[in-house]
């Protein structure tokens, strides 16, 4: 993967990579409930969505639930709708100290492990790219978000201790994903968002390098998505030492660009809603044009959208979008070999 | 007078609730909000005063740093616990009318969507601005908000979203809240919204933070 992640530096051609699950779950016709509760179903619509798009990466649904509830979380599910934790599991420091990091197999664990195996046994022409949650974020759904915010000042103990077991859980998850087969993971840690740096470094991006530094090598690619951060955590997410940062539509990419190491790939960040499901096909050419431009001097980025597309997005607008790539690709080639 | 009323604000602005709280540690051991409102009341002081000079006075800063990125969320909801400690001794004021608040105003997590953080936030900020707040939680649809817009006659209402997937729930709910409540002014907020969704939608107002909800309302009853 390290020679992937280098081609797609050194090369010419811009490529893209939304984390959109959601259209490949509409393309099999199936329901969001089915594709979250059965890997098979789930792989399919991966599947689906390669089959149909040029996509650069083949994603697994950004399902930040699936950890939490492993540990025990209640979740609801909707027909339409990501799932959701519905209650705080611990909330002090002996409850935290009583709770047991789950087995791997644990809820549907074990159904996102089919799809990624699926997905890796299927998919050859493009790399495949499991998911799970970060360890603040998942610590966040255990201990209740709001409630984590102020417990990090009040009892640092507690939520230190909560962190470690998210982080041993998810060293497992992740050695678990590798073993199926794919080729990366993106690690969606959207809370550590809400941080400033120094807690970022503090609550997160440690724990994040741990894991990092369990599963990726040149073999296996580790991509953080971190879509809270409005420019204050770039350093922080530089820090994990993963090998692609992925980012949200609230920052600006260029000055991103400018601050990231040339051979860490950057990704993102077109509005997942206002565009990819709300824009008009002619907004999506525009929009998608004037973001190829404006990071065309930049060949460690990667076209994405700035976070998991919503259901219901036009199919249309999606063709647009690889449309709108291709022909900045012809027209770039055209432009270089006249200078030639 | 105007001692304790600056050191309530300044325990709000840094988030020193109490004595015992170990929050921020340059402050470990001394009066937090909550003790120096209940002295401040004990010293006759009025609790208009308080509010105002106080509470409304530490929100407003800590507010106004927060939209100038020079603090994050935990700041703020540490800042939003010592308001609410403190205000805890003013609410008898509040339900006697010694203390007439600048109206009434709705929050809730648009239905589909169980994330408080953003919402919290902007209703303490909106609570530590002088108004009063009632929170309809999360998960919230439309009927609700209805029901909760006509009963308490609200100035204005806000809806949350976390998630790019039920944002775009607000939609509806924004169509649903102007058929029955034409006159009641709606606010959207939340990581993944923005201005240009606020409008396409119909809303009335959007900010990226608490602060502009807070100066937002003010205008309406300035």
């Amino acid at each position: 993967m390290k020679q992937w992640k280098d081609a797609l530096i050194q090369g010419k051609k811009r490529v893209a990579m939304p984390i959109m699950t959601h259209p490949g779950i509409e393309l099999t016709g199936k329901r969001v409930i089915d594709a979250v509760k059965n890997g098979e179903l789930h792989y399919l619509a991966i599947k689906a969505l390669a089959d149909s798009f040029p996509t650069a990466a083949s994603t697994i649904i950004m399902d930040l639930t699936v950890e939490a509830e492993a540990f025990g979380c209640k979740i609801i599910f909707g027909e339409h709708e990501v799932p959701a934790v519905s209650d705080r599991l611990v909330s002090d420091f002996d409850s935290v100290a009583n709770l047991k990091i789950p087995n791997i197999q644990s809820g549907r664990v074990s159904e996102y492990l089919k799809a990624s195996r699926l997905a890796a046994e299927n998919i050859h022409d493009r790399p495949v790219l499991g998911g799970c949650i970060g360890p603040f974020s998942l610590a966040g759904r255990l201990f209740d978000m709001t409630e984590i915010m102020t417990a990090a000042f009040i009892e640092p103990e507690t939520i230190t201790l909560l962190l470690e077991k998210c982080t041993q859980f998810l060293i497992s998850y992740a050695i678990e994903m590798k073993k199926t087969g794919i080729n990366g993971i993106i690690m969606a840690e959207p809370a550590a968002g809400l941080l400033d740096e120094s807690m970022c470094d503090q609550f997160s991006s440690v724990y994040v390098k741990r894991v990092v530094e369990a599963v990726q090598d040149d073999q296996f690619l580790f991509i953080l998505h971190n879509c809270g951060n409005t420019g204050h955590l770039t350093q922080s997410m530089i820090n994990t030492g993963a090998f692609g940062l992925h980012f949200g539509n609230k920052i600006d990419i260029i000055q991103v660009l400018k601050e990231v190491p040339p051979e860490i790939l950057v990704m993102g960040n077109l509005d997942p809603v206002s565009v990819f499901k709300m824009a008009t096909t002619k907004e999506m050419n525009l929009l998608t044009n004037q973001l190829l431009a404006a990071t065309e001097e930049y060949p460690n980025f990667v076209l994405s959208s700035g976070c998991d597309t919503p259901p219901g997005v036009p199919v249309d607008n999606i063709i647009v979008f690889f449309e709108t790539i291709e022909k900045f690709n012809k027209n770039k080639l055209l432009k270089n070999s006249l200078t030639y | 007078m105007e001692n304790i009323l600056e050191k309530i604000a300044y325990c709000v602005e840094f988030g020193k609730i109490n004595k015992v709280s170990p929050y921020p540690p340059d402050m470990k051991g001394q009066d937090g909000a909550d003790e120096l409102t209940k002295l401040a009341l004990e010293q006759g002081i009025p609790p208009v005063e308080i509010l105002n000079k106080g509470f409304v006075l530490g929100m407003d800063r800590i507010g106004k740093k927060f939209s100038e990125n020079k603090v994050f969320v935990p700041q703020m909801l540490m800042s939003a616990k010592a308001m609410s400690t403190g205000m805890q001794h003013l609410k008898p004021f509040f339900t006697s009318g010694e203390v007439v608040r600048k109206g009434k105003f709705i929050i809730g997590t648009v239905a589909g969507d169980l994330h408080d953080i953003g919402k919290n936030l902007v209703a303490m900020m909106v609570e530590g601005s002088g108004w009063e707040v009632i929170d309809l939680g999360v998960d919230v649809k439309s009927e609700k908000f209805i029901e909760h817009i006509l009963s308490t006659k609200a100035s204005a209402v806000a809806l949350s979203a976390l998630l790019t997937t039920t944002m775009v729930n607000m939609e509806k709910i924004v169509k649903d809240i102007r058929d029955q409540a034409p006159d009641v002014k709606i606010c959207v907020g939340g990581a993944p919204v923005n201005l240009d969704f606020c409008l396409k939608i119909g809303a009335d107002h959007y900010s990226p933070d608490p602060q502009g909800v807070v100066e937002y309302l003010n205008k309406l009853v300035a």
